[in-house]
């Protein structure tokens, strides 16, 4: 029952929610489509809390995110194990380093007599629960050894199933709760991303990367 | 060449009062809302002094502006690498206590209070935290009228010798209004990862769209004028638009309308886009000059050719030609950019204050040839100090601008007088008797529709035929099924 409500009905209800509210809320309402940065009001602990944080979520994720796009490759990548030793203590260390970002960032959010006014409950609701992610992740990942290998033999091919519509629970079923509330966190996360200030993820600056510095806009079709 | 119409606002420092009408006519149109308290799209500073935010042109504070390295302008702070590893800590944007903490007045108490021994007060409350503040520390014209101060005006990054505001007989001061510049080649439109803001094309106006800023906050510092600022409560980034609802229909911006001692000029240049960047690569003390020469003459036919193909409008030409901003900048030479070694080429120009001419003679001032003026190197405000404003440091420049003034105005006092116009004080100086009547009149009795001369955007006027077969409202986009 609960393995159906985690690895069936929750990953296709933040899929969904993902793929239909994400653009219409990008057609609709675009003011509000923003980091939401408080930098300009606090900075001190700021420096403290939102570096740790991003610098070490973001190669996480990233890794997370090869191992499901390209699971053959990372297999062959893994299978030298001073590799997989290395790289398991790197993950290790950038999740603890993205912990220590959140336990600077919560207090932050209490302390500040200026944060107050553009805080509310989707800011600790993320914070929360993107502690409470880390959290598991690093368990898992100091206490069930070796999850870049069997990540790959479990989790991938059931995420590969979920995208083919038929869903294998039972690549999931036998893992101990900590890992079931680590997969249930994630697709909530996923599921609250269109409605918060999480969407400042999909940003993908290939204007800025590729055009010259300055831009113009022309109000009629510009003849040069 | 690439002619392209600008609008461009210039300032008459001699006779800007710090009256601050225009930051109020500005902030109640246009910023006196949530998350803009503290956001002064138009500002009033006393110069010397650090301004707001405080320490503005100190770029080794904020980090803003371009850099010349020899053959490329490239952003001072970082480059598009850099910018991408700094999204989530932006290390040179100003915080609000750069800025201050904007408050208000519990003014309901005055009416609400308890009968008691004492007189009720209107205590001061935070308009961020909504608390109250036991002190207020700062606001945008925190330093007004204290030029003397070693407080403010010796930090002031253009004074070469503090000393000079320590000694009452040398202490100066005077105003510098500030809005955006939309400069034509503006930091901040660089330097935003999301491509947000952008310079349009037909008036030179630089905008933040607010549906494409996403808060990366880069184009805060970006700005070396500090004149893009973040909105703690939208998230994003606004700044000064120029008024383009007012301008696009032919009115003047609210600042230079409310303007009361008139000393602001709004008007249309012609400059070449195509010499923009190699302009900006010259040393700093011949900014000025390469500045001049990007501007193009707007009664030239092969310019105004070029500028037609450009889709300038004839109504636009006709302003350019009528221009009192082409008459200041290039024509006579007058007006100057602010910092122009900040290399954003801004759009915005001053002309540098002459006064006090009048003071008491003697071993302070020293008669000019021509008497009751000041020789140029014993004006109470230093050429150096407004070389390093307004010139890149070059004196020259403004000693030619304040000889100019000079010449105008003994001249023109002559023939106040009664006295024998001697058009060779014009001459000496570089103008004749036709532009003392032009400058004569733009600085004095010029009325509303001389000193502001705004063509309609006429939005109709620009692809006619495809307008006619869109959906309406500007948009160009067809509506309904099918092709």
């Amino acid at each position: 029952m609960l393995n159906t409500f985690i690895f069936v009905v929750l990953p296709y209800v933040a899929l969904a929610l993902l793929i239909f509210v994400t653009p219409y809320r990008y057609l609709t309402n675009r003011l509000t489509w923003s980091a939401y940065s408080t930098q300009f009001l606090e900075r001190k602990a700021l420096f403290w809390g939102i570096n740790p944080w991003h610098y070490g979520i973001i190669p996480i994720l990233a890794a997370h995110v090869v191992g499901v796009v390209a699971p053959g490759t990372v297999k062959g990548f893994l299978a030298n194990q001073d590799t997989l030793i290395i790289l398991e203590s790197l993950g290790l260390g950038l999740g603890l380093f993205a912990l220590f970002g959140c336990l600077v960032l919560l207090p932050r959010r209490v302390n500040s007599p200026l944060l107050k006014r553009v805080t509310f409950a989707s800011d600790y609701i993320l914070l929360i629960l993107l502690t409470l992610q880390t959290a598991t992740g690093i368990y898992i990942a100091t206490f069930m050894r070796w999850g870049s290998q069997w990540y790959l033999h479990t989790a991938v091919p059931y995420l590969w199933s979920l995208a083919a519509m038929s869903p294998r629970v039972d690549y999931m079923a036998d893992f101990p709760m900590v890992l079931k509330l680590h997969a249930a966190g994630a697709f909530l996360i996923v599921a609250l991303l269109p409605f918060t200030k999480l969407v400042h993820l999909l940003f993908l600056p290939i204007g800025f990367i590729k055009e010259p510095p300055i831009l113009y806009r022309w109000r009629a079709k510009h003849m040069p | 060449m690439d002619v392209r119409a600008q609008l461009v606002m210039v300032f008459n420092l001699d006779k800007c009062i710090g009256c601050h009408a225009c930051s109020i006519s500005c902030k109640n149109i246009w910023t006196d809302r949530k998350g803009a308290e503290y956001m002064w799209w138009n500002n009033v500073e006393t110069k010397p002094g650090v301004g707001y935010p405080k320490k503005w042109e100190d770029q080794k504070v904020f980090k803003g502006g371009w850099v010349a390295d020899g053959k490329n302008l490239r952003l001072r702070a970082m480059g598009k690498g850099g910018t991408l590893l700094s999204m989530f800590f932006q290390p040179n944007m100003p915080k609000l206590e750069d800025y201050y903490e904007p408050f208000d007045f519990d003014y309901g108490n005055l009416y609400g209070a308890k009968e008691g021994n004492d007189q009720p007060v209107a205590e001061v409350f935070s308009q961020i935290s909504g608390e109250k503040m036991a002190e207020i520390k700062g606001g945008p014209n925190w330093d007004d009228d204290l030029s003397g101060s070693p407080l403010y005006a010796a930090e002031d990054i253009n004074l070469d010798d503090r000393k000079i505001i320590e000694e009452y007989d040398t202490m100066f001061m005077q105003y510098l209004p500030r809005i955006c510049n939309h400069c034509l080649n503006p930091a901040c439109v660089a330097s935003c990862p999301s491509r947000a803001i952008y310079k349009r094309g037909e008036d030179g106006v630089v905008l933040v769209d607010q549906n494409v800023c996403k808060g990366w906050r880069f184009c805060t510092s970006a700005c070396p004028y500090k004149k893009v600022y973040f909105n703690w409560n939208s998230g994003k980034a606004e700044k000064c638009i120029f008024c383009f609802p007012r301008t696009e229909t032919g009115q003047c911006n609210a600042c230079a309308h409310s303007c009361v001692g008139r000393i602001r000029y709004v008007g249309v240049l012609l400059y070449d886009a195509e010499q923009v960047e190699q302009a900006l690569l010259k040393p700093d003390d011949q900014l000025v000059e390469a500045h001049r020469a990007v501007i193009l003459d707007p009664r030239d036919e092969s310019i105004r050719d070029a500028a037609r193909k450009n889709g300038v409008s004839e109504q636009w030409l006709e302003a350019a030609e009528k221009s009192p901003v082409y008459a200041l900048v290039k024509e006579f030479g007058l007006a100057l950019p602010l910092h122009p070694e900040f290399r954003t080429m801004p759009m915005a120009y001053y002309i540098p204050s002459l006064s006090p001419v009048l003071s008491t003679l003697g071993d302070t001032h020293e008669l000019a040839e021509h008497g009751t003026f000041p020789a140029l190197e014993k004006l109470r405000a230093p050429i150096g100090y407004l070389a390093s404003l307004l010139a890149g440091g070059n004196r020259e420049v403004v000693a030619s601008v304040l000889a100019k003034l000079i010449a105008l105005r003994g001249y023109m006092r002559g023939r106040n007088l009664n006295e024998p116009a001697d058009e060779a004080i014009l001459k000496g100086a570089g103008l004749d008797e036709a532009a003392a009547g032009r400058l004569y009149r733009l600085f004095t009795i010029g009325g509303h529709d001389e000193r502001n001369i705004i063509p309609p955007q006429q939005r109709e006027e620009q692809d006619p035929h495809t307008r006619k077969g869109a959906s309406g409202f500007g948009i160009l986009k067809k509506t309904g099924r099918g092709r």
